[in-house]
């Protein structure tokens, strides 16, 4: 459904992220982790339209993105539940969601979207006139995926859910992740957290330094010893 | 200071000297008057343009009250010389003065409040002029229909009575354009420079950017205070209505803009170029459309050459890279590790935080931090992501103020002490995500820490210590680049670089590694015992497992705010409080 | 000092809140503009002179009813300023340099003016400038309470559609995050243009609403910079209320200032007031 080829992007002068192929079927839930400054973030936000790409091809379906011009990849089907939230802070909870659903094909069914998420997530209906800038972090979280599923996509993106939230919200987090997948929406998660992560993942690709150098499932990656060592490392009998 | 750069200092001044001395023949060569007073005006916009320049142009802080000051220079002097019959010259060093105290009393306010920049700060000082021209106006100062200076005597200096403001003119040019040569070399210079690009890291490395602010904006007013006083008996009626404008303001930005405003010269530049360009119009029909090419002029500059006529021309230069000195540098930093032997952590405190509580915006960031530091250690901060690491490091150094509790520094108190008072005190920081000066080179980047920080050097012996410093890290063959070509790995290490020649007692590192290559991790660790082994102590907040074990002899585990866990890396880490803090879930 | 008599106060108040209703008018555009677009648009008023010569030659000369006049610029400006958005777009302007360089625009337009009509003063008498209503024992020219019914009118509108309508949203959220509102398909370019159409479109008005008004001479365009940045300030950026209540407070200071004491005093008030508002609550530009 998603397939990137040998993506290259750049921040001025820096290259981001090298020679980048992946792919997301539909249905499925696609883990990218890595540690900070891997390029994860810069991933996601080529996929989202937020950064263009040098070089290499993006393709959604039978679209190929690189020629849809930056406004236009929602009503491909994408939505972003961007790194810290990235929540209109003077905007109520309300009117983030309904910025959510403002291309024509989601604007239609703003109604039972709106329903929708309420019932996804109960906390919400309280808080919908209050400004996003006063809910908590966790609260902020679920406006954000929230407001990425009044778009109606067929592909979530989601930067680093767990950043800056307790360990319970994150749970509950990706729990939502698993349910939202669960009714068919691909999901496509990239995050510092392996551990909750290659929890949830049909499949994953680890990231370092902008070049993917792993790939398989979770039972996959957890087997090669580099992947345990760097990341599990902790509290493991092999140190350092 | 390398011999080249003393070398094209002496000539730009050589050069300033000689223009000076040929200007200085003009009255005496026979010249129709026109040209004495177009000549004069040029001066004279040459000192408006070049003091506005000193703060607007070298800070940032665009200000737009210019002519507030050149107006209570006018006024000083008008009322000094029509009234009270003070000799002409004895009212330029008041007219300066009266502006200066006006400047340094506006700075004193406006300056406090951090969120005042930019355009703010344009507004402000706009508003202020209008305040200040009204009652002006309305007081005794002028009351209404102005001031006539035709009474008072014209000092002869010179062949002419037109000549006197000639020569005035000249004289008032020649050093307000010496004030900026000195300042743009001299370490208040480096420091403006600094607060231009990003003040709070320039504070939290030492510069103390209040006084250097309030001392740029004085000397700029000064000098536009005694222009005000010259040119009020030239025109001879002076007026509150076209003092107290926004015209003044609008054109000195305008010169500053088309010269340059990081050149010292580029005001003047900008000053001759407009002034002659006006002055061509001038006469009948083409008034008009002297001001039609007057506002094309700015538009075209604007959007082509931001940087000004000799910010063009510097950026042309091609900047050389220096020779491979990548072996040296990386034979002195394991050289430096393996002569001395790990000193052994002592016992003795040399920083402890007691009470640390911080929140922003309804998150509580720390919630009643203790920690310790020993002299010597190197010791470790970890914690997963929002655990309050980075505010803690941001509240040692000065970053932000603690809402509650105290940092006992060699016995000081810092919590309440402004950044470049702790930066001074021996405290360094690098940032997670790097925030180098944008506009100067990766070598001024580490010179302005030298001579800031604690070493508190000369900038002579500053750049001294900065090449060494860029040698340590590897950084000196790109050093005189801008930061934005350095890839993620060499901005790590000039923020590393800065952190060191400041000369430290404690360092605190903020996730220095992530983003590196194993190869390049190894490098680091070396590089960081290398800098302990100098005697500093560290600070080391890191997700890098297999660094935190090689490199620390403590840590302490934050979580949500708090203290969670301290004592030896393998020993903490295995706590199942820690891993499940940390993971989420411990694996097998 | 004198204590004015009341009916002289009512009068002033009066007139002060019709003046401050132009300065709101004149400050709407610059607000949105502003806030919602970053750019300082010194030209603004430019413009709205350039509107409101423009109408005293097609009423004056012309012969023309200047409202209806007004039906003709404000189409045209709404298309400047969709031009103007197009060339700044290509060029990326800070914030700073827009005010530098809306400034150049604005000494190229003065002088425009300044060829066309001279710098001789113009007045366009109308029926709406010569009629003048007594309600109590209060003097309402027809002229000024028109300015007032188009500034609270055109603001409440402009407000409602920033509330109510997914654009008006979709322009706040692009001025708080333009990433994120791209990523949920606001296309900042053509809001960007119809934002600065509308500005423009605004300045048209404002014009004409001085030219039933004033006196026009090209040099005045300078004389409301200072006191309309200050109700843009205090009223807050890219909200479409804020200088209209600030034009009017500034507008009611001022003319009790001006009764009570003398009328040169009058700028110290609003400037006084200004400053200590960004003192005390600096708004983030």
């Amino acid at each position: 459904m998603l397939e990137l080829r040998s993506i290259e992007a750049r921040y001025g002068a820096a290259t981001a992220l090298w020679d980048v192929s992946l792919r997301v079927d539909p249905g499925e839930l696609v883990c990218v982790v890595g540690p900070n400054g891997a390029g994860k973030s810069t991933l996601i936000n080529v996929i989202a339209g937020v950064h263009r790409v040098t070089s290499g091809s993006i393709r959604l379906g039978t679209s190929d993105l690189a020629k849809v011009p930056s406004h236009r990849f929602c009503s491909e089907g994408i939505a972003i539940v961007p790194e810290g939230r990235r929540l209109f802070a003077t905007m109520t909870v309300r009117e983030n969601l309904e910025l959510g659903s403002y291309i024509a094909s989601a604007k239609a069914r703003r109604k039972t979207s709106l329903e929708r998420v309420c019932e996804m997530f109960p906390m919400l209906r309280a808080k919908l006139e209050h400004r996003a800038e006063t809910l908590s972090g966790g609260q902020q979280q679920m406006v954000a995926i929230a407001r990425a599923l009044m778009a109606c996509p067929q592909m979530l993106l989601l930067d680093e859910p767990s950043l800056g939230l307790a360990p319970t919200i994150v749970v509950e987090v990706f729990h939502t992740i698993q349910r939202i997948n669960a009714d068919g929406v691909a999901v496509l998660l990239v995050e510092q957290n392996v551990a909750m992560a290659l929890d949830i993942a049909n499949r994953s690709y680890v990231l370092e330094e902008g070049r993917i150098v792993a790939e398989g499932t979770p039972a996959e990656l957890l087997a090669q010893p580099h992947i345990r060592r760097a990341y599990l490392g902790v509290g493991s009998d092999e140190s350092g | 200071m390398s011999a080249p750069t003393k070398r094209s200092h002496r000539r730009a001044l050589v050069a300033i000297l000689v223009a000076a001395g040929a200007l200085a023949a003009i009255p005496y060569a026979g010249l129709p008057l026109f040209y004495e007073s177009f000549l004069y005006l040029v001066f004279h916009w040459i000192v408006l343009a070049t003091s506005w320049n000193i703060l607007s142009g070298y800070t940032g802080y665009f200000s737009f009250g210019h002519g507030a000051f050149f107006g209570a220079g006018m006024y000083t002097t008008a009322v000094l010389a029509s009234r009270f019959d003070v000799p002409f010259l004895w009212t330029l060093p008041a007219a300066a003065g009266v502006a200066m105290l006006l400047g340094a009393s506006l700075g004193t306010v406006v300056f406090r409040a951090r969120e005042i920049h930019g355009e703010l700060f344009a507004l402000v000082t706009l508003a202020f002029t209008f305040v200040v021209g009204t009652i002006v106006l309305n007081t005794s100062i002028d009351g209404g229909p102005g001031l006539y200076l035709s009474g008072v005597p014209v000092p002869v200096i010179g062949p002419s009575g037109a000549s006197s403001f000639y020569y005035m003119g000249l004289a008032l040019a020649l050093g307000t354009l010496l004030i900026a040569f000195g300042i743009v070399h001299s370490k208040f210079g480096a420091g403006l420079f600094a607060i231009h690009d990003d003040e709070d890291v320039a504070e939290v490395m030492g510069v103390p950017t209040f006084w250097y602010k309030i001392a740029a904006f004085s000397v700029s007013c000064g000098l536009a205070g005694m222009a005000g006083g010259i040119y009020a008996l030239f025109v001879s009626y002076v007026t509150a209505g076209e003092t107290f404008s926004i015209i003044v303001p609008l054109t000195v930005v305008l010169m500053s803009v088309l010269g340059g405003t990081r050149h010292w010269a580029g005001p003047a530049v900008g000053a001759a170029v407009i002034t002659a360009l006006l002055y061509s119009f001038t006469a009948g029909n083409h008034a008009i459309a002297g001001k039609a090419v007057f506002g094309a002029v700015l538009i075209v500059v604007i959007l082509f050459m931001p940087q000004g006529i000799l910010g063009w021309f510097s950026r042309r230069r091609p900047v050389k890279c220096n020779g491979p000195e990548v072996q040296q540098g990386m034979m002195l930093s394991n050289a430096l590790a393996r002569s001395q032997p790990k000193r052994a952590a002592s016992t003795d405190r040399v920083l402890v935080a007691r009470g640390l509580r911080k929140a922003f915006r309804g998150v509580q960031a720390l919630d009643g931090v203790d920690v310790e530091i020993r002299r010597g250690e190197i010791l470790g901060l970890l914690g997963p992501n929002g655990s309050g690491k980075s505010t803690f490091i941001n509240l040692v150094s000065g970053h932000y103020r603690p809402d509650a509790g105290e940092i006992l520094f060699e016995g000081r108190d810092l919590a309440n002490c402004p950044a470049h008072e702790i930066a001074r005190g021996g405290i360094a920081r690098t940032y997670q995500i790097p925030r180098p000066f944008a506009n100067l080179t990766v070598r001024d980047n580490v010179t302005v820490a030298a001579m800031f920080g604690s070493a508190n050097l000369s900038r002579e012996a500053a750049e001294r210590e900065s090449q060494k410093w860029l040698d340590f890290t590897q950084l000196a063959r790109r050093a005189d680049v801008r930061p934005d070509e350095l890839n993620l790995h060499q901005r790590k290490f000039l923020e590393l670089a800065r952190a060191l020649a400041s000369r430290p007692s404690v360092v605190l590192l903020d996730e220095v590694l992530s983003g590196l290559m194993p190869t390049e991790i190894n490098e680091a660790v070396d590089l960081i015992h290398a800098i302990r082994d100098q005697g500093a102590t560290i600070v080391f907040v890191e997700h890098v497992m297999r660094a935190v074990m090689a490199l620390t002899d403590r840590i302490v585990v934050l979580n949500h705010g708090l203290v969670i866990a301290e004592g030896s890396a393998a020993e903490v880490m295995a706590r199942p409080e820690v891993v499940t803090a940390y993971l989420g879930r411990s694996h097998a | 000092m004198a204590l004015p008599s009341l009916a002289l106060l009512a009068q002033s108040i009066l007139s002060g809140i019709f003046i401050g209703a132009l300065y709101g008018l004149l400050g709407l555009g610059l607000s949105l503009s502003w806030g919602l677009l970053r750019q300082i648009n010194l030209a603004h008023f430019a413009l709205a002179f350039l509107g409101a010569y423009l109408c005293y030659q097609l009423s004056a000369v012309g012969g023309m009813d200047p409202l209806v006049a007004m039906l003709l610029i404000v189409p045209s400006f709404f298309i400047i300023g969709v031009a103007l958005q197009w060339v700044f777009a290509r060029f990326r302007i800070s914030a700073f340099n827009s005010l530098l360089v809306t400034f150049g625009l604005t000494v190229i337009i003065e002088a425009v003016i300044q060829a066309i009509w001279t710098a001789d003063f113009r007045r366009l008498t109308s029926v709406y400038g010569d009629t003048t209503f007594r309600v109590g024992g209060l003097y309402v020219p027809m002229s000024e309470l028109l300015t007032l019914v188009l500034s609270v009118t055109l603001s409440l509108a402009i407000w409602a559609v920033l509330r109510y309508t997914d654009g008006g949203r979709a322009m706040r959220a692009a001025a708080e995050d333009g990433g994120i509102a791209t990523a949920f398909g606001v296309n900042q370019k053509a809001l960007a243009m119809l934002l600065s159409g509308t500005c423009a479109a605004l300045a048209g008005v404002a014009g004409v609403c001085i030219a039933l008004s004033y006196t026009l001479a090209p040099s005045q365009i300078y004389t409301w910079i200072g006191v309309v940045f200050a109700a843009v300030m205090l009223g807050g950026l890219g909200r479409a209320l804020g200088p209209l209540i600030a034009g009017i407070v500034i507008g009611v200071s001022e003319a009790v200032t001006m009764a009570v004491t003398a009328p040169s005093w009058a700028p110290l008030v609003s400037f006084s007031l200004l400053i200590i508002v960004l003192l005390v609550r600096p708004h983030k530009a």
